[in-house]
Order: structure tokens, then C-alpha cells, then sequence
């Protein structure tokens, strides 16, 4: 992927974002004001207490990192060298 | 002539701390709670100002209570094997120790300050996920405004918009500062016991990572205003010893920037993946590990790097968005105009350039976070070997808390007439010239003096050009600074306070003639053995400005001694 492409033209919008942004247009507050009023209950939804969760998603990314040193090695390069295609 | 002739204002103070942020307010707020009279001088607004003005999302350092020393090393060397190069891990190990072993205490001090230190549910959030070790993940959108409104309430004599400017010394011990009001103009004079410098580090000698125009000089990692090394500079002028101006550590930032929280995903414990600009991940040498030689290679063909979180589930997409909020609300905006999606969209690192100087350079300190001027402390980032914002909170709370013994001490200051009638004639002096350089035309000269002389793989030829260069700009430019208003006379005095610190810093470059830490000499890529464990000391001394390599001093404690709050 060229990291270049769609810049400036297609439109994303952070789904956090526009609630703020509702929010503070709704109840005419400021943004940081908005956010801390939308924060708790946008963040119910997220498993931030759930370490078997976070552990294994961890694991996942710590094995690809050692699977990645493991065939630097193999190849010789050591170090910071080598890798895989993405 | 008479100090009240001099001065527009003068304040009498036990106490004078330089600099409202995260170590500047613990300081000033418990240095108050033992009855002293403290004056915290802020050159912006307190409410929101330095390194933390927009919210931090992370609050990092050791959690747990009576560290001895030997815990202290294992848990520092279990997350990072010290720097890359052969190590020169930290200017004051016994001052590090203090810091780690009362961490827990400074959260609690923050909580009765009442910033707020619990997650949603009232309990502490950890994250064992950055590479420094444990971290708690923090809701500091409103840090500063808490902070304030605590140093107020112990009854600290806040001055807003007040720019210290020099150190006030006398018979070689502090005595006070001067200062201007950066709205006003009034040239003011602060007597004091003791001065706390708590300024942070110094940004603004090279440019910062947007590669957008003009008006964008000014659009730092950090606030701007908190990064033009007052603190250092004024501690030189002083007499102050500072260390390791030559380390320039390269913390990977985003470009177009003002997405930190996004760029330390590792506080949330985000797994991203790292890639070339070919979209392969590499594997990347434990810090400690890496060979100078190999990265360099790797920089010039590799380069630039990417972070990518497409691949990860929507729990952590949206603890981006949470940390948005925490650390920079005004990242949703920028990534939104840019179309920046993490969804879709690699972000590309600025890595390998300098983006501050901080961490080992600094204001050199002992065990007591005094310098080597007596009545002169130093705390948070402008330390010489100094991490984070949890080292920036405890160091201010143990300076407040340990101030008192000094300053009962310490004998009334007595003023030098002579010496402040002639830092105001240097300090005024933009006011009185018209048509002459504008500070940030002089900044921009000085940060390209650094990014292209200096940067990150410095050799003797290139840094040579670059300390003749600086002087020619200082004989120059310097003394035709103009400023029409107060504020840009601060702008002007911070392009001073710049100046000495690129001039430190080139100088100090230049001197050590090794591969070191993240002094990198393209000349010199071997770490010569005679220089282990050595800082580089620099300092003025009746207008000399002197060099040396020193060791640095051990640890003061038994490897089982125990400090505890």
C-alpha cells in the first residue's frame, strides 16, 4: 500500500470525535468539556480490566516479533536486519 | 543605583520556583504546606502551560513502596538495558534511586494536590507496557487546571505570565531572580532564598517535525513555551554546572504531529506493527543491543519508518480515541482534516532526527537535586539524566518537602545592584531597537545551525562549521534583536536562551570524541574505554566557559538501603 494514497480526499471521521462534537453543539460546551462528559460512557464498551484479553493480544504481537528475530537470525543478518514482506 | 530605582516590582520570597508544570506545582505546592513563602513564576498560564498544558495520558515510574537500591537496578535493567552505545545510563544514580523508591508517595501527594490519578471505576490503572517498566494510564485532560488550582489553595504566590530570566547570585550563593512581566514589560526583581528551576528541556534548537510552513515554527511535541531551555540557560550564566549536553535522544514522534497520544500507543499496551516504507517489519534489537554501524545502514536505506494499527481489534481502536482525549483533544481535528485514519492509514515516524534534548542533558545535580550553585535546585526534564513525568512530579515534591531544611538556613539574600542594573540593560535591550531582527527569524537561523551541523551522526568538520557559524550569528544578530511589545522582548530572551543552548550543545558534541549513548560521531564509532562511566561536564566560570569529563558520582546507598515516605 502506498502510504501516500487518499491523503487530504477521503473523508474519516474518529467515531469519539463526532459524539463530542454533538455533544458540545447540543449542550453549547466546549470541546474538552464535551469529551469529559461523553468519555465514561463511550468507554463501557472497552475491556480495560479484561488483562486475559490484553495478554493474548500482546502474545500474539510479542510471537510475530520473535518469529521475525528468529528468521533475521536464520538469515544472518542479525540485529535489526531482515524481515517479512507485509 | 538602589534596587527600587532598578526594578518596576520587587517580591520577597523564601522560595522562588521557575516554571508551572508537572514538577514546578509539586514543588511550590508542598514547599507552602511546611509555611514557606513560595512564589511560582509562569511564564504562560499556569491553568495550562508546559509539556502537559493539552493532558498527558500517562503517568510512569516505579509503584513499588521502599525500593532498596539493588531492586531498583534490577527492575530498571529488566525494561532497558540502559543506552545503546556502551552506557552512560543516568547522571546521578542515587538521585534516580530517590525518584523510583518514592514514586508511590508522589501519587499520593497528586491525589491530595487533587489531580486525579484513578481510572473510571476508582482504581489505579496499571500498564506494564512501556519500555520503561510500569506505567499508570491516567484521564490528565485536565491535569494543569487541577494542578493550579491546587498550588493555589496552599496559598503559593502564583505570577502568571512572569519570564525569569537570570539568576540572581551573590558571594557565589543564590539570592533571587530577575524576571519581566510578559505583558506588561515591568522589569521585575525577585528576592529569594532559594531559586527551584523547573522549566523542562529544550525543544526549539532544531525544527520541529511538520514539514508544513511558516507559521507552523512553533508546532512542537511538546508546548513551545516549555521548550527553550530557560532553565539550562539561566543556570549557566549562573555559574551552574551542566552534563551531557552532547546526548540527544531520538524518541520516535509522529510527523505532522500533535497526535502524541497515538505516537505512545505503548502506554496503552497497544501491539502496532513497525514497518519500512515498503511495508516490511523488521526485527528490531532490544535497547541495548544495537549496532551502531548496522543502524546507520539501516537508516539510509530503510528509512522512513511507519506505524501501523490496521490489523488491530476495535477494543484498542477506540483506546486510541480514549487517549486522544486524554493527552491531545486536538489530534481527532488534525488526523480528520489530514485524513488520517488508523484504520487505514500508516503513520510515519520521525525517528531518526533529533526532536529534543533531554533525558541525559541537563542541569547537573546531587543526591539533594541541588546544583553545584548552593540555593540552586533543579527538578523534572531540565535535570541532567531525567525520565519521564512520574520523575517530574516526585522530584518536586521531595525538593518541597526538603527545602525547609535549607532554607532555615540560609541567610537573608542580599541583592547585587551592580549585577542587576546590567542583566536589565541585556534583558531590555530588544525594546529599545527598532527595525532590527525578529526573534523567530534568529531562532529558525539557530535550529538550521543545528539540524545541519549537528544532527543525529555528528563528525568534526560539520560541527566545527556549526560553532563558527553560531558565533558569527551571535556577534551578529543577537544584539539586533528588536521586540515591540512584551512579548515578543520574552520571544527575543528565549532566542537567547536558545542560542546558549545550541552553543552548549555544539560544543559539547564536539568534545567528546566517541560514540556514546545517542551521541553518535561518524569519526569516532567505537566507545573509547577511557571515557566509560564519564559525563561531560561544562560550566562558566569568571567568564570562561569550561570543559571536562568527570565520573559521575556513585551510589550514595548500601545496595539494601531503604527510602520510604
Amino acid at each position: 500500500m502506498d502510504t501516500a494514497d487518499n491523503h487530504y480526499e477521503e473523508k474519516f471521521e474518529f467515531p469519539l470525535w463526532k459524539i463530542i462534537k454533538e455533544r458540545a453543539a447540543k449542550k453549547d460546551l466546549s470541546y474538552v468539556k464535551a469529551a469529559l462528559e461523553v468519555l465514561p460512557e463511550y468507554e463501557k464498551g472497552i475491556r480495560y480490566r479484561d488483562t486475559a484479553f490484553e495478554e493474548a493480544e500482546v502474545g500474539k504481537r510479542a510471537a510475530e516479533l520473535k518469529a521475525l528475530q528468529e528468521a533475521a537470525r536464520g538469515q544472518g543478518q542479525g540485529g535489526p536486519q531482515g524481515g517479512q514482506r507485509r | 543605583m538602589a534596587l527600587e530605582k532598578l526594578a518596576d516590582k520587587i517580591v520577597d520570597t523564601d522560595v522562588l520556583v521557575v516554571g508551572g508544570g508537572i514538577a514546578g506545582c509539586p514543588a511550590a505546592a508542598k514547599a507552602a504546606e511546611h509555611g514557606l513563602r513560595v512564589t511560582l513564576a509562569e511564564k504562560a498560564n499556569t491553568e495550562r502551560s508546559g509539556s502537559a498544558a493539552e493532558g498527558i495520558d500517562h503517568y510512569g515510574g516505579a509503584f513499588e513502596r521502599g525500593m532498596t537500591p539493588k531492586e531498583w537496578m534490577e527492575h530498571v535493567n529488566s525494561y532497558s538495558a540502559g543506552f545503546a552505545y556502551g552506557a552512560v545510563p543516568w547522571a546521578d544514580p542515587t538521585r534516580m534511586y530517590r525518584q523510583y523508591a518514592n514514586g508511590m508517595w508522589a501519587v499520593e501527594e497528586l491525589e491530595k494536590l487533587g489531580v486525579t490519578m484513578r481510572w473510571d471505576d476508582g482504581d489505579f490503572r496499571p500498564c506494564d507496557c512501556h519500555h520503561e517498566g510500569p506505567f499508570l494510564r491516567v484521564h490528565w485532560t485536565q491535569v494543569k487546571p487541577e494542578m493550579a488550582a491546587g498550588v493555589r489553595k496552599r496559598g503559593v504566590n502564583v505570577m502568571d505570565r512572569t519570564m525569569v530570566i537570570d539568576v540572581l547570585t551573590n558571594k557565589g550563593k543564590v539570592a533571587g531572580a530577575t524576571a519581566i512581566d510578559t505583558r506588561t514589560g515591568e522589569f521585575i526583581v525577585i528576592r529569594a532564598k532559594a531559586v527551584v528551576i523547573a522549566t523542562a528541556a529544550c525543544s526549539r534548537v532544531v525544527n520541529p517535525e511538520t514539514p508544513l510552513t511558516w507559521k507552523y515554527k512553533y508546532n512542537y511535541h511538546w508546548c513551545p513555551s516549555s521548550v527553550s531551555g530557560d532553565g539550562w540557560a539561566m543556570a549557566y550564566r549562573a555559574g551552574a554546572e551542566l552534563a551531557s549536553m552532547e546526548q540527544a535522544p531520538r524518541g520516535s514522534r509522529f510527523r505532522d504531529d500533535k497526535v502524541m497520544s497515538f505516537g505512545n500507543h505503548g502506554n496503552e499496551g497497544i501491539p502496532a506493527k513497525r514497518l519500512t516504507w515498503d511495508g516490511i517489519e523488521r526485527a528490531r534489537g532490544r535497547r541495548g543491543s544495537i549496532d551502531v554501524r548496522a543502524m546507520l545502514e539501516q537508516q539510509a536505506t530503510n528509512d522512513p519508518s511507519y506505524i501501523s494499527l490496521e490489523h488491530l481489534p476495535e477494543d484498542y481502536q477506540k483506546r486510541v480515541e480514549v487517549a486522544y482525549v486524554d493527552e491531545r483533544l486536538v489530534s481527532f481535528k488534525i488526523a480528520e482534516d489530514r485524513g488520517f485514519s488508523p484504520k487505514s492509514h500508516w503513520y510515519e515516524i520521525m525517528d531518526n532526527r533529533v526532536n529534543q534534548l533531554h533525558v541525559e542533558p541537563g542541569i547537573y545535580l546531587d543526591a539533594n537535586f541541588m546544583s553545584s550553585l548552593p540555593g540552586l535546585y533543579a527538578i523534572g526534564d531540565c535535570m541532567a539524566g531525567n525520565h519521564d513525568v512520574a520523575n517530574a512530579a516526585v522530584s518536586g515534591f521531595l525538593v518541597g518537602d526538603e527545602i525547609p531544611d535549607f532554607v532555615k538556613k540560609a541567610a537573608e539574600p542580599v541583592i547585587d545592584e551592580v549585577q542587576v542594573e546590567s542583566l536589565k540593560e541585556i534583558t531590555m535591550a530588544p525594546q529599545h531597537l527598532k527595525d532590527g531582527t525578529e526573534p523567530t527569524e534568529l531562532e529558525c537561523a539557530i535550529r538550521y545551525a543545528c539540524d545541519r551541523y549537528v544532527g543525529v551522526s555528528r563528525a568534526e568538520g560539520r560541527l566545527r562549521e556549526g560553532i563558527r557559524r553560531l558565533s558569527s550569528l551571535k556577534r551578529v544578530f543577537l544584539p539586533q534583536l528588536t521586540a515591540p511589545n512584551p512579548h515578543y522582548l520574552m520571544r527575543a530572551l528565549e532566542v537567547r536562551n536558545i542560542m546558549d543552548v545550541a552553543q552548549l550543545h555544539m560544543e559539547a558534541c564536539l568534545e567528546r570524541k566517541e560514540t556514546r549513548g545517542s551521541h553518535i560521531r561518524l569519526d569516532y564509532l567505537d566507545s573509547d574505554p577511557s571515557l566509560e562511566g564519564k559525563l561531560l561536564f561544562q560550566r562558566l566560570e569568571n567568564g570562561q566557559r569550561l570543559m571536562e569529563f568527570r565520573q559521575r558520582a556513585p551510589m550514595a546507598f548500601s545496595e539494601n538501603h531503604k527510602e520510604d515516605r
